[in-house]
Parts: C-alpha cells; sequence; structure tokens
C-alpha cells in the first residue's frame, strides 16, 4: 500500500470492491466484485454462471468445483479477490466449443453417473484431473479422486462406471482428451 | 440416441422395460440444470435470513428489532406475534389427531415459546443475504429459559418438561398394531428371548438443500417457486395460510438437487417466506443454509422386543415395544414414520402372533421431517437382528431361520393387520442372493479368518417394503393424475401430479407414454411441478411416481390412442382392433399399411367428428388413477392396508472389524431386488445402488448428535458424517420382477427398497463379527468409538 491512510473511517455500508480480471471457459472478462465475496459466489452472481452449485459454503461437498489454472480446487474456499488474473473453467466450459459433450459427460450420461445432478460439477473436475493422469484408473483410484466429492444419490458406482467408460472411450483414441489439465505434484 | 449401448434402441421395440437414458442429462452437465437457486427471477429479489433460538426451551420475553430495522439494506423485520397475526395456522401435513394422537397449532415462527433450538424466532429481509445475516445480530431477544428433555423414556416421566403446554404428558400418540395373541403364544413357546435396539437420529442430505422464492402480483396473487417435493399440497397449505383462493396460488417446484423426503411440505418457513414477500411488496428469496438443513431430523427408536420360537427355528410370536424420539413434532409429517415403524412389522415373515406398540414422543429436539426408508428401516433392524439371534440361540444358520419364517410364494397375496401383501418371491431372492455372494464361500472363509483372529462378519439382510402410501384424512392420498396430449407433429406432452426428486421418473412416464403411443422416448415431454400447468397431484413420496403417476399417464395416453386408431381405421378402410402403434406410425396389422402419426393427428384436428366419421376427436385426455390395492375400510376380520405396493429385498454384507479401532470396514455387499415390473432397468438399479449407500451410512457414520445444552452438535458436513466413495464396497446387484396383479403393469415403488436392508445386513455383520468375542453392540450407528467401546466394556451385555 502506497497511498496515505485514510483520515476518516469508511461508513459500514461502505463495502471494499475491486475488479477482477479472470479468463472464464476461455473468454477474459472484467468483473466487480467486494472483496469479501467468494469466488462462487462472483461465479453465480456477477458472471451468472450457475452450473457452479452451493452445497455447503463449507469445502465439504465439491458442488462448487470449477478448474482454476489447471487444477481442480472448491470455490467456496477461494476469495474471489485471490483469483485475480487466473483461468477459470466452469461445468459450462468443459464440453467442446460450439456445444455439446465431451467424452467425460458423455459417459456420465450414458452410465447414469447421476441423478439429481446437483453434485456434477465436483465428479466432473475430479474425474478429469483424474484421466488427466491416468486412463487406466484403477476402481481405488476413481473412488480416492472423486472422495471430496458428495453425492447421495448415486452410492458413487455408477461414477466410478462412468469414468472407467470415458477413461476407455479416450483411451481408445476415439476422442481427444479434452482436459489439459496440470497434474499435481 | 436416446437409448445407452448396452440396450439399443430397435425401431419398433417398445421402450418400456429398457435402459434409457435420463431426461435432460445434457443440460444437467453443461450446468443448465436450472435448480430453485440458478433461476433469474424479473427485478431485484430480495433476500430473507432467519433468527434461531440457541435455546432448547424458552419462553420469549421482550423483543427488540428497531437496531435491525434501522440497517443499510432492511426491508422488513418479522416477529413470531406479528407473523401468527398475518397467517392461519400451519396445516399438518400428516395430523397426529388422524390416529387419535395429540396435535397442537403451528405457525411461520415461535410465538412466545421455543420449542427447540434452531426454532426460527424472527426474520429479516434485505436488500442482500449479507445485508440481512448482519442485521440477525441486531434483533435483541430476551429468553427466560425452561427445562428441557431431549431423550424419550425420560420425557415420558410423571415430572418431564412438557414441550407443549396443555399436553397431559409427552406422548403424541401409542399406536397399536397387533393379530393374533402374542402373549398367550410367548407363554407357550419353547424358547424365547428378549433384547433391545435403537436407532439413532439421521437424515438424508440432500445435497440441495431447501429453498422457496415467493412473490405477489398485483392482482394479489402468489407465486412460489419452491425447492419442494408437494408442489399442489403446498399450494392448498398456502391458500389456507394466508386465507385466499387456491386459483390464486402458483407453486412451481423447481428441478430438485435430491430430496429423499427432507424436501415434503409443511415447514415453517413456506409460509414465512410467502409471507415476508407480502411485507416487502418484492419478491423474497430464502435458502436454508447446510446448518439449518442438518437440523432436520428422522428416525430415533429404541425397539424392546421378545420373540418366541420353536426348536426349528419358526418364530412363533413378537413383542415389540418402540419409542419414538419424534422432537418438537411440527407441521411436517416427519413423526408419521413412526406410524409405519410399528406397521411394517413383522415384515416379510409369516408371523402370526405379534403385538407392536409404537410411543410417539415429543421432545425439545427439531422436527423430524420425511428420509428414506420412512421407518421401514427401523422395522428392518429390528427383524432382521432378531431372526440372527434367534439362530445364534439355536446354532443354526441365519439363511435357515429366514428360510423358515419367510412368507412363501404360494401364501400370495398376503393379509396380516396392517398390510395386503400383492406378490412376492421371498424365498427364490433369498437363495439367490446366497448364491450371488457366494454365502456358502464366504461362511468357509470366514472360518478360517477366525482362526487367525480375524473379525470378519457377515450379515444378511431381508426388507419388505411398503409402498406408495394412502394415508386418508392427511394432505397426500395415494392416487394421481396426469394429463396426455398429442400434437401435430405426432409429439406428445404429458402434464403429471407426481414430481421428480431427482430420480429421473419423468424419463420412466415419458418410456410409458412412448410405448402406448408407438412414438419415441425424446417425442415425450413431461411437464411436472407447476400447478398452474399440472393436474393436482401429490407429487413425489413413497416410490409412487410410477406406480400411479405414470400409470394414470397411460390410461391417458390410450384414451388418445383410441381416438388415432379410430381415426386411422377410417383411413385405412380397416377395423380399429388392427391399428397398431410404434415407430411413429399408425400400422394396419391386417394389411401391413402405414400413416405417420402427424397425418392420423391432423386429419383428426381437420376432419374430425363427422368428416372422418369418428364419434370422439379427443387428442387430450387426463385420467386419474387410484392404487387397486389399498383397503383403507376394514374387512370382517378388521383388517386395512393403507400401502398398495410391497417391493423387497435381500441383502448379504461382508464386514470386517479392526480389533483397534473399532473400525468396520464393508469388505463386499450383494443385494437382489424385486419392485415388479421393471420400467428402466438402468434407473432401478440406481435408486438401489444409493439407497443401498444411504442405508450403510447410516448403519455405521451418520448420526444427528446433540449436546447436552440441547443443541445440535452435527452441524456441518465435517461433523454429520455421510459415506463418500472410498468408504463403501463395490456393490453387486441382481434384480427379479415379480408384477403385482393389482397394479396396470404390474409396477411396484422402487425408490426406497435398500435402505432398510442394507441397515439390517451391515448391523447383522457387524454382530456377527463380534459373535467370537461373546458381545454385540444394539446401539446405532455402528461407529468405529461405539464398536470399540464394546470391544474394551466389560459391561456390555453379553
Amino acid at each position: 500500500m502506497t497511498e496515505a491512510l485514510p483520515t476518516t473511517t469508511a461508513p459500514e455500508s461502505a463495502i471494499p470492491t475491486r475488479e477482477l480480471s479472470l479468463t472464464v471457459n476461455g473468454r477474459p472478462c472484467r468483473v466487480v466484485c467486494q472483496d469479501r465475496q467468494l469466488l462462487v459466489e462472483v461465479l453465480r452472481e456477477q458472471l451468472r454462471l450457475k452450473g457452479t452449485h452451493i452445497g455447503c459454503l463449507n469445502g465439504d461437498c465439491g458442488a462448487c468445483t470449477v478448474e482454476l489454472d489447471g487444477k481442480a480446487i472448491k470455490s467456496c474456499l477461494v476469495l474471489a479477490p485471490a483469483a485475480e488474473g487466473s483461468e477459470i473453467i466452469t461445468l459450462e466450459g468443459v464440453g467442446p466449443d460450439g456445444g455439446g459433450l465431451d467424452p467425460l459427460q458423455q459417459a456420465f450420461w450414458d452410465n447414469d453417473g447421476f441423478q439429481c445432478g446437483f453434485c456434477v460439477p465436483g465428479q466432473i473436475f475430479a474425474a478429469r484431473q483424474l484421466l488427466a493422469r491416468t486412463l487406466e484408473p484403477s476402481d481405488a483410484e476413481i473412488r480416492e479422486a472423486v472422495a471430496g466429492n458428495i453425492c447421495r444419490c448415486t452410492g458413487y458406482q455408477t461414477i466410478i462406471e462412468s469414468v472407467r467408460a470415458a477413461a476407455q472411450a479416450i483411451g481408445e483414441g476415439t476422442e481427444g482428451l479434452v482436459p489439459e489439465v496440470d497434474t499435481p505434484a | 440416441m436416446t437409448l445407452t449401448p448396452e440396450a439399443p434402441a430397435t425401431a419398433a421395440g417398445s421402450p418400456v422395460g429398457r435402459s434409457v437414458r435420463r431426461k435432460d442429462g445434457d443440460l444437467i452437465l453443461t450446468g443448465h440444470g436450472a435448480y430453485l437457486d440458478d433461476i433469474e427471477f424479473p427485478g431485484s429479489v430480495l433476500h430473507a435470513a432467519l433468527l434461531r433460538s440457541p435455546h432448547p426451551a424458552a419462553r420469549i420475553l421482550r423483543m427488540d428489532t428497531s437496531a435491525a430495522q434501522a440497517r443499510p439494506g432492511v426491508r422488513v423485520v418479522l416477529t413470531g406475534a406479528e407473523a401468527a397475526a398475518a397467517t392461519q395456522p400451519i396445516p399438518h401435513f400428516y395430523n397426529p389427531a388422524m390416529v387419535g394422537g395429540r396435535s397442537t397449532d403451528f405457525h411461520p415462527l415461535a410465538v412466545d415459546t421455543v420449542h427447540y433450538a434452531g426454532e426460527p424466532v424472527a426474520a429479516v429481509v434485505a436488500e442482500s443475504l449479507h445485508e440481512a445475516q448482519a442485521a440477525l445480530r441486531d434483533i435483541v431477544v430476551d429468553y427466560e429459559t425452561l427445562p428441557f428433555v431431549l431423550d424419550a423414556e425420560q420425557a415420558l416421566a410423571p415430572e418431564a418438561p412438557r414441550v407443549f403446554e396443555g399436553w397431559e404428558d409427552n406422548a403424541v400418540a401409542r399406536l397399536p398394531f397387533m393379530e393374533g395373541d402374542a402373549t398367550a403364544a410367548l407363554a407357550g413357546a419353547p424358547h424365547t428371548l428378549t433384547g433391545e435396539i435403537s436407532i439413532q437420529r439421521y437424515q438424508t442430505t440432500p445435497m440441495e438443500t431447501r429453498g422457496y422464492v415467493a412473490a405477489w402480483s398485483p392482482d394479489g396473487r402468489l407465486t412460489m417457486h419452491a425447492s419442494t417435493q408437494n408442489p399442489h399440497p403446498l399450494r392448498s397449505h398456502l391458500a389456507q395460510v394466508f386465507g385466499i383462493g387456491e386459483h390464486q396460488v402458483r407453486v412451481v417446484a423447481t428441478r430438485l438437487g435430491g430430496g429423499f423426503g427432507h424436501k415434503f411440505h409443511s415447514y415453517p418457513e413456506e409460509a414465512l417466506v410467502a409471507l415476508l414477500a407480502r411485507r416487502a411488496g418484492a419478491p423474497v428469496k430464502w435458502l436454508e443454509s447446510r446448518e439449518e438443513s442438518l437440523l432436520v431430523g428422522a428416525r430415533e427408536y429404541l425397539h424392546r422386543f421378545e420373540v418366541g420360537f420353536d426348536a426349528e427355528g419358526t418364530i412363533l410370536a413378537l413383542q415389540d415395544r418402540i419409542l419414538a424420539n419424534v422432537g418438537a413434532l411440527g407441521s411436517s409429517g416427519g413423526w408419521a414414520q413412526a406410524f409405519v415403524a410399528g406397521l411394517t412389522v413383522p415384515g416379510p415373515y409369516k408371523i402370526t402372533h405379534y403385538d407392536v406398540e409404537v410411543a410417539v414422543v415429543a421432545t425439545h429436539k427439531a422436527p423430524w421431517n420425511g428420509a428414506r426408508g420412512f421407518g421401514k428401516e427401523s422395522a428392518t433392524l429390528m427383524m432382521e437382528r432378531v431372526v440372527d439371534l434367534v439362530a445364534q440361540r439355536l446354532r443354526m444358520d441365519p439363511a435357515e431361520v429366514r428360510r423358515r419364517n419367510l412368507i412363501p410364494a404360494d401364501a400370495m397375496p398376503y393379509w396380516t393387520a396392517m398390510k395386503h401383501i400383492d406378490s412376492g418371491e421371498y424365498h427364490a431372492v433369498l437363495e439367490e442372493v446366497l448364491e450371488a455372494a457366494d454365502y456358502e464361500g464366504q461362511r468357509a472363509e470366514q472360518t478360517t479368518a477366525r482362526a487367525h483372529g480375524r473379525l470378519l462378519g457377515i450379515g444378511i439382510g431381508f426388507e419388505l417394503a411398503p409402498e406408495g402410501a394412502d394415508l386418508a384424512g392427511s394432505l397426500v392420498r395415494g392416487h394421481d393424475t396426469a394429463t396426455v396430449r398429442i400434437d401435430r407433429t405426432g409429439g406428445a406432452t404429458v402434464l403429471t401430479g407426481v414430481t421428480s426428486p431427482g430420480s429421473g421418473n419423468e424419463t420412466g412416464i415419458a418410456q410409458m407414454v412412448a410405448a402406448e403411443l408407438g412414438i419415441g422416448v425424446d417425442d415425450v415431454r413431461v411437464v411436472q411441478g407447476d400447478t398452474d400447468l399440472c393436474p393436482y397431484g401429490y407429487g413425489n413420496f413413497s416410490s409412487r411416481s410410477l406406480t400411479v403417476g405414470g400409470a394414470a399417464a397411460v390410461l391417458a395416453a390410450r384414451d388418445v390412442r383410441a381416438t388415432l386408431a379410430q381415426a386411422g381405421a377410417h383411413l385405412l378402410k380397416t377395423r380399429v382392433e388392427d391399428c397398431s402403434f410404434a415407430d411413429g406410425h399408425l400400422i394396419d396389422t391386417a394389411s401391413g399399411q402405414r400413416l405417420p402419426l402427424p397425418e392420423v393427428v391432423n386429419a383428426v384436428m381437420t376432419l374430425g367428428g363427422v368428416g372422418l366419421g369418428i364419434d370422439e376427436s379427443q387428442l387430450e385426455s387426463t385420467r386419474t388413477y387410484s392404487p387397486e390395492n389399498v383397503h383403507l375400510v376394514p374387512d370382517e376380520a378388521g383388517r386395512v392396508s393403507v400401502y398398495p405396493s410391497y417391493a423387497y429385498s435381500a441383502h448379504v454384507a461382508t464386514v470386517e472389524v479392526d480389533r483397534e479401532t473399532g473400525k468396520v470396514t464393508v469388505l463386499s455387499y450383494t443385494g437382489v431386488h424385486d419392485c415388479g415390473t421393471v420400467i428402466n432397468p438402468m434407473f432401478v438399479r440406481g435408486q438401489f445402488l444409493g439407497a443401498i449407500a444411504m442405508g450403510i451410512g447410516g448403519a455405521l457414520w451418520e448420526e444427528s448428535v446433540y449436546g447436552a445444552d440441547g443443541r445440535l452438535r452435527s452441524d456441518s458436513l465435517k461433523r454429520y458424517l455421510v459415506p463418500r466413495a472410498p468408504d463403501l464396497p463395490w456393490i453387486e446387484t441382481r434384480s427379479r420382477e415379480t408384477p403385482s396383479p393389482f397394479a396396470l403393469l404390474g409396477v411396484k415403488g422402487g425408490g426406497e427398497s435398500g435402505v432398510s436392508g442394507a441397515i439390517g445386513a451391515i448391523a447383522n455383520a457387524v454382530n456377527d463379527a463380534l459373535l467370537p468375542l461373546g458381545v454385540h453392540v444394539h446401539e446405532m450407528p455402528l461407529s468405529a468409538p461405539r464398536v470399540l467401546r464394546a470391544l474394551t466394556d466389560q459391561r456390555i451385555r453379553p
């Protein structure tokens, strides 16, 4: 902070705000947010990307998962200002340009990998990260990969089947792997 | 393509019985599911936040809202007295008075007395949620705390503080379920055995919490978008609360992110949000936080049982005294699960002398609402442990004791005092699950494992799941209504009174209608949840969506088909009975001539009646289907049956208990399920898998824990432990189809099956693992600390 300290106290209602530069689903954007806002709130409220859901606001459930600079993160655990300059992919941006589903999404649909669909962001981004690392995941690896995401409908089994099917489809080369994901060390 | 690779579409094949993918899957997978909080409303929507009591029992002496009113952005602050003055009491979903129980009035906010920690006492509406939440801190409430009681047994003591003023004691109801002469049969039985088992308070935790957005239009009409399972009953309820015509209310149930009973209507927040919107003169939104959501209770039962049996393992008599701690009752119908817990006994077993009494007890915990299983899980836990205890006493295999007591297939349909069981092949399903699980092989492995000191246990669970409840006198009934119309492009629209919690029943209904009209599943649009569009229906509960909602749609589709067949017969100069429908065509089976369906529809619409030589030009029909196998009027033997449909399933679980930590690991799991005719095998499997996972979660981890101060401790998903993917085993499933002779298409409810059987199987498996140590654990959930206590505590009963 190079500026002089303010001489008067701001009224309680004056909430500090700032402008963020983000690249969301491949498109650069500038967005004004309050300093206290969470990334999930900015995505949903300012950018109107409602595919990122709120299930707990506590980092427990994973429904708010997005990809931030190539890593799956829970966007309720990130203050929006901390995302300045980052590249974000939300569920809306997973599929191929021009619409449709990528092989992973397709596999979730074909294999009944969700029922109510609320937890889908977490499952899809966790699975993307796993498949970027290996196209021959064991069931135990799939279970570990999605462990941060709660699903109350499926009992996870059709999620495992969906990820297996996606790995196979991508591995057979019939479908190009969409995500270019940095794998965690 | 709407079909999975396993079940490819064939042009002429019926879509019924096929694994069709769920409708709107692509929308959901691309983030366009449009759940309640995702919907953009015109104009600015205000936000509500609720102040909740920190005390389980207190009198509200004074409330000062002036500081909150003065805060920036605040538009409305409402107290309980103001809310009660502006509304009629909230109608009960299931009023206990219906079964001779005690009742009381409930209001949107506590008026002068608080009955549980977490009860809403005041509400704030502000321009932003942050402002509303901040203003809650400026509401000053002076409470006079009162004595409270959390335990059902203590609540029945004469000196216990009363939860509700004017009640003689805290018993909501005492419900008897009996047949034969249990006392005499117990006295005459060669062997008897007594025991206790308790099941903890826990809930369903849908990933989307509840929420409501209310708006009043200038003409005085109320529109409420709601994350609810019962839009039409909610409409009736709101009309009653506000004293307005029901036609002046529109409820839109949005896409649900899970229901499981948590979103049955009759919560205080529904009328409250509508009232706040009226006061604010603007739309108001309230979303349940996860912490608020975790307050909702279900299932806290204690069973004290005595069973009489002979040396061959035949169960001769059963007595069960059930205590159900339903919390502070509330207008939501959760307490009725205690009724179902009693009604379900003796489950799938042929026990002709039984005597069950359920004491439904109010305490100062938050009220219950529905939870998948709806009391059946508690009955199943007790029954399945009883069968295993009998086996243990007689040194028989638990599978053999089940063989000797299950209701035989040739006894179906089978009457008990409260159930008319439609059909079932219980013995065959038991044998199938034993074979699929390699039960004999597993027992042999267990012997080896035990010799090495491992605590390996195998448990069987057999579950009866009465479905499609029709409780006369409640706000929801068993019948339902659908409209089917066909359009000029040959597509059909179904308007149905049943709703989907996210299970996919809209796809199932589309399959049923598509099969009747010979069109594709994608050519059928199913509209649910909007009371301005859909016929009055009871929404989603008790696994009824296809058995009644689907059946009503089939009847309506058959009416439409009848018109088309008359027209087609005229156009093709053939007989009506030779007209069939497939592949989007009307086909004359005599000559093989085909007409595209749009041509037939257009002919009716342009030439209908005299021009086409037919009596009926009706291309739209509304039909109500009432389930057949409901008997609300007692027969000559005094028997009734409020459930028409009886799905069942058999389970085998294998677990290992860690001696050092008490941790239970589920090593393998097999389930065989029968819910009659299957419309969509993939969805039925999905329901079964999800229900089993919920059952395992409830058996091992999930628990709504209260502190001695009467406050909920398990108030986040860090403290309320639902299963995550690595916690669960691979679940092997099979299914069998024994159609119900009483249901159109033979369909039975399939949405709950698995919860109860899993609890029974896991409880039996864990206790089987502990058997060599001579201890058992009859206090659920079988979490590591509880099992460890059993492993170390010498005082645990043998």
